[in-house]
This record gives structure tokens, sequence and C-alpha cells, in this order.
């Protein structure tokens, strides 16, 4: 099953790393955007998630169900990625 | 780290729970000695110092280090040795005599050793409107969330170093800070006269914060008290950033026989062994640590020493 992964990161901020080096790990592409860099996005991240921190990884399956993580909860992402 | 999961295929001769820096510290000394060694983190590799704007008292960098770049550096003279790192949440401790068993979300680790370096996570205030606001307006992570502030007047409460080092972090976005301090300064001199200097930050000492308060499901002001003269003070805001003190990451532990003191943190002898044979700890996890990086890793250092005292003699896997 192909799933669409997108986080939403800082310049600074280790838990984006971090969630990046894990799905690098599990063998996952994902799309990167940085809200500081394309503060147009910014508000994307904000209503996606409610809230206005990083990472936010948003996961799509092939039949368009939406998980949404906050934050560097790899256990919350295994799930969504499985 | 790897795609499998170590968990289901190896034994590990030392089981560090934590990859900050006292684990990667600890890690660069098992792994030269050939001790096979795996580090379980829930959170950044760094810990704390990870998600630290700028680390100016660590030895050996004379203009200071990215808190993140440091964190990098560890891990990675730590995986040259051949440390493992996994992120995974380490949710118990058994004790099975020689071996440890180290229960996580994606299964059991077995070891002969356990380091415990968990490290420790910022304080909450504990005030009405914290929690209802966390991530939309109270913060505890400025390298993650200050660039949602973009012009924006920011609240950052706390008097020691890392509300200090934040807060001028925060400047790059804020147009504005006020930081609170419920009673004076506990940061270092040469932060609070950099703090005092900068043109967009107004210190307020002797306010405790009460409440963080808000509208249309944003925070727009913090309240607090003025303790010289107990009168209601308001700071106009858009967002909270807290660093109040830290608290041990020992939640995991509640239910072991690991001692811990009155405020969580646990308890070793001077050989950095807790109260359950083989189980080591080491840095701001450890009761009496002093919550500095420097401080941590020389911990680590000592606890892989100790750790290999503990092996010699015992049968291998």
């Amino acid at each position: 099953m192909s799933k669409k992964i997108t986080i939403y990161t800082t310049n600074n901020c280790a838990y984006c790393v971090m969630v990046k080096k894990y799905l690098t790990s599990k063998g996952h592409v994902y799309e990167e955007v940085n809200v500081e860099l394309d503060p147009a996005r910014r508000q994307e991240a904000i209503e996606l998630s409610g809230a206005m921190t990083v990472p936010v990884t948003v996961v799509i399956d092939d039949r368009g169900q939406r998980d949404i993580t906050i934050g560097a909860n790899y256990g919350k992402l295994a799930s969504a990625l499985a | 780290m790897s795609e499998e999961n170590p968990a289901k295929n190896h034994q590990f001769e030392v089981v560090m729970v934590g990859a900050g820096p006292s684990a990667l510290a600890a890690a660069v000394y098992t792994t030269r000695e050939n001790i096979e060694t795996i580090l379980l983190e829930k959170g950044a590799i760094g810990g704390l110092a990870a998600v630290t704007d700028l680390v100016d008292n660590y030895p050996g960098f004379e203009q200071g280090v990215a808190g993140l770049e440091l964190a990098q550096k560890l891990q990675a003279q730590a995986e040259r040795f051949g440390a493992k790192i996994e992120l995974t949440e380490v949710m118990a401790i058994e004790d099975q005599g020689q071996i440890k068993l180290v229960k996580t979300a994606d299964g059991d680790y077995q070891a002969r050793a356990v380091l415990i370096a968990t490290g420790s996570d910022y304080k909450k205030i504990g005030v009405p409107g914290e929690t209802e606001y966390y991530g939309r307006g109270v913060h505890y992570c400025a390298t993650c969330d200050g660039a949602f502030y973009n012009d924006k007047r920011l609240v950052v409460v706390g008097g020691g170093n890392s509300a200090a080092q934040e807060s001028l972090f925060l400047t790059r976005f804020a147009s504005h800070i006020d930081i609170l301090i419920r009673s004076d300064w506990r940061a270092s001199d040469v932060l609070i006269e950099e703090i005092e200097r900068h043109p967009k930050i107004i210190v307020h000492k002797g306010i405790t914060t009460d409440e963080i308060a808000g509208e249309n499901n944003q925070v727009t002001k913090v309240i607090g008290t003025n303790q010289a003269n107990s009168q209601r003070v308001e700071f106009p805001t858009d967002g909270v950033f807290v660093f109040v003190g830290l608290s041990p990451n020992t939640g995991f532990l509640k239910d072991s026989p690991i001692e811990l003191d009155e405020r969580g943190f646990i308890m070793t002898d001077e050989n950095l062994k807790t109260s359950m044979p083989g189980v080591f700890a080491a840095g701001d996890v450890r009761s009496g640590a002093t919550m500095q990086i420097a401080s941590a890793v020389g911990e680590g250092a000592t606890a892989a020493l100790k750790i290999r005292e503990y092996l010699e003699g015992r049968q291998n896997f």
C-alpha cells in the first residue's frame, strides 16, 4: 500500500530531524514542508494539526484516509505507517 | 538506526535508556571496549541539549555550539564505534538476576547491564490555561515553535539559563518579549547582561505567573501577581514559552523497585549504581545531578567504566 507522507518542520527543530530520520530508517519517502522557509504554508500546518508546533506528520493512505501525528511520537507514527 | 527491529534479533551486553549526552558519552566508552551497546530513545537524540539553541558552556567550542549540532556530533562519534540507536519508548525494566529485561513499545530487550540516562524535561507551571493552550500558544521548545511568532509578542516564564538562552533565540522572530521571573535571575551573568541590553526584551522580576488566558482559542495574555505589592498584573501576548525548571523522565520506573528521591530523580551510590543490581544511572535523571551537559558527559564516562567493571567476570550471552 502506498502512503503519501508530508512532514512540516522548522529550521532548528531537533524533533523534526528525528522524525525524518525515523521515516528514512523505516524506508519511507516523504515531502518536507519547512514552514519557516515557506511561510505561506504555515497556516496549512496549523489548520491540519490545530496547533502552532512542529513536527507535524501527515500520512494519507491509498483510500484517502488521513492520519496526523504531532511531535516525535514514534509509536503513533508506526501505527499510521503500518 | 536500522530498518530491522533489533529487539527481535539481539541480546545486548548493555542497554542504555535514553540517548542524550550522558548515554552517548557512555556508549563511546563501552563500544570502544567492544561491549555491544544499544541506546533506546523516545524523543530526540541528544535530549534537551538537542533542542537548545546555543550551548555556550560546553568545553572545546570557543564560539559555543548549536545544541542540535552538538547532539549530532555526539551521535556520530558513538555510532562510529558501533553503538546502535533505536527510536522507541521504554516501558519498564525487570530484574531477572543476571539478565535485565528492558520492555519497550516494540518488544523486549535482554541486557547484562542497563544504564538509565533518560534526562529530564521542562516542568509545567501548573496554572489555568497552560494545558488548554498547549501547542496553541503555550510552548516548551523555542527552537521548534519560535518560527510561528514572526513579529508577534511573547512572554517567557522562567529565570534560569534555559529561559535566558531561549529568549535570546526567540528575538529572531518576536517583536517584543516580556520575561516573567518569580524571584530573581538564576542564569549566568553573561546571559543576563545580553538579555538586559536587548532592545526587544523587558525583564519583570518578582512576578508570579497565575493564569494563561485567551479568546477564540488563542492566547491573549498572561495574568500574574507582583510580589512586591500583591497587585494583579497582565501581559498581553500571542504566545508563552515556559522554562521553569526540570522534571526527571522516570515515569516508566513508577512500579519499579529502583529507588527514587522525593522529586522522582534516581538515587545512586558513588559508583552510579542504582538500587537494582546491574542497573546504573547517569546525567540529569540522577539525584544530585548538576543539570549541565559537561557533567552529564562526565557521568556517562564514569558509568561506562563502572559498567565494564560490573561485567568483568560475568558470563557473556
